[in-house]
């Protein structure tokens, strides 16, 4: 057996206090709130597991979990490969890496409101800038306030406007990070540049993806501030991700009850399809 | 015949409580331990005894499991299983337990309450998954 310094611990432990108070208390009063009702006062029945069978069942949570998927379903496909061809883009030394790296690192920086109430403003026909363009420039009908598509297309630019820079960062660390001796051995044995790319910065990239496709994903799948700030759920419904109907339930309403079963619902969604992507990704290396 | 009921009743019962004495009558009736009555009316996190004793559960599960793994089974816990996996103990009570969750959520969604034949499915899964996966 190996001895191992154990002291490690003891500098996680403020760590495990914090989480223990910002992350399981909670969690833990979500799952006490999801089997009763309240009616406020701290008042409490008992329900059982009616909220689960209630929340599955309802059309409203299968439709926004529905949205939620096709949301983060096109996020990922247009991030990461947007993100990898702008990395691969990107100079490796000389006077231009800092300014690339400042300019996208720019729109991370901007708080998630501040996205949401920007774009908004940008995006308004006759008021914004993109709003007026397309209609009295372009003549493309163009009103997200009105039209869902319109306002799908515009909350998924906003996010791959705001959050590509994440997964071009991390490809980017993970680039610089390959010694030039495997471009000069590529360079001898006359590798395409596709080859190049599939067999040496593929493989290198990818622990800095894997982290980037999960961060992206559990961002993307909790979503609330920006497109509430920009669509309010609207039209209709046609933007209501699951994080809003949550929302929507739990503060609106005030149904404690069905809000905490739903949210349960979503905890466990998110872990399983973390955990299943951080297995696929992660199993060639055992 | 309703009325007949009702006035065949109400002799016996006037005289099953006149037996019992009045004592009792306009009294908190004396409950007894109910898993599914708040635990700590007082407290803010609304606590029954089942949702307290899954926690319990769930933690000596973690408990028991981070024991075996320190002490009993140092070297040589990881095992490559019938789904490709490399796992170790502790992997196998995550898979069950989630895999147990969605058991139970998909229970729910299709057929509904009560939840006794996906209790049953969910503990031969956790059989499974330490047995093989």
């Amino acid at each position: 057996m190996k001895t191992e310094n154990q002291r490690a611990w003891f500098f996680v432990l403020p760590v495990l206090f914090l989480v223990a108070f910002n992350a399981l208390v909670p969690m833990m009063t979500v799952v006490n709130y999801s089997v009763q009702e309240t009616f406020g006062n701290n008042q409490f029945f008992w329900q059982g597991l009616d909220w689960f069978e209630q929340i599955l069942r309802s059309d409203r949570f299968q439709a926004a979990l529905g949205r939620q998927f096709l949301f983060t379903g096109i996020i990922l496909a247009i991030e990461v490969p947007l993100g990898i061809i702008i990395a691969l883009s990107m100079p490796r030394k000389g006077f231009w890496v800092p300014v690339c790296l400042v300019l996208m690192a720019l729109p991370m920086l901007i708080p998630w409101n501040v996205v949401g109430a920007m774009w908004n403003i940008f995006a308004l026909p006759k008021i914004g800038m993109l709003g007026y363009f397309m209609n009295d420039v372009l003549g493309v009908n163009y009103d997200m306030t009105q039209d869902p598509l319109a306002a799908w297309i515009t909350i998924i630019v906003m996010d791959v406007w705001h959050w590509t820079s994440l997964v071009v960062l991390l490809c980017y660390a993970g680039l610089v990070s390959i010694p030039d001796a495997y471009y000069q051995a590529a360079k001898i044995d006359g590798a395409s540049a596709w080859s190049v790319f599939r067999y040496i910065q593929l493989p290198k990239m990818k622990t800095v993806l894997t982290i980037a496709i999960l961060l992206r994903f559990m961002d993307s799948f909790n979503i609330y501030t920006e497109p509430f700030v920009l669509t309010g759920g609207g039209p209709g419904n046609s933007t209501t991700l699951l994080s809003i109907d949550l929302v929507k339930i739990a503060l609106g309403q005030f149904d404690l009850g069905p809000a905490a079963a739903m949210s349960l619902i979503y905890f466990a969604i998110t872990l399983l399809v973390s955990w299943v992507f951080y297995v696929v990704m992660t199993k060639d290396d055992q | 015949m309703r009325y007949l009921v009702l006035f065949l009743m109400l002799p016996g019962s006037a005289l099953a409580q006149a037996q019992a004495g009045w004592g009792n009558v306009g009294q908190q009736e004396e409950k007894g331990f109910s898993w599914t009555d708040p635990l700590w009316p007082d407290f803010w996190m609304a606590w029954t005894p089942a949702t307290l004793a899954v926690f319990i559960g769930i933690f000596s599960a973690i408990a028991v499991i981070g024991l075996l793994e320190g002490f009993r089974f140092r070297d040589g816990i990881e095992r490559k299983g019938c789904l490709g996996l490399t796992t170790t103990l502790g992997d196998r009570l995550f898979i069950s337990l989630l895999g147990s969750v969605f058991i139970f959520l998909a229970w729910l969604g299709f057929v509904g309450q009560p939840v006794w034949v996906p209790l049953f499915i969910a503990i031969g899964w956790g059989a499974f998954v330490f047995w093989k996966v």
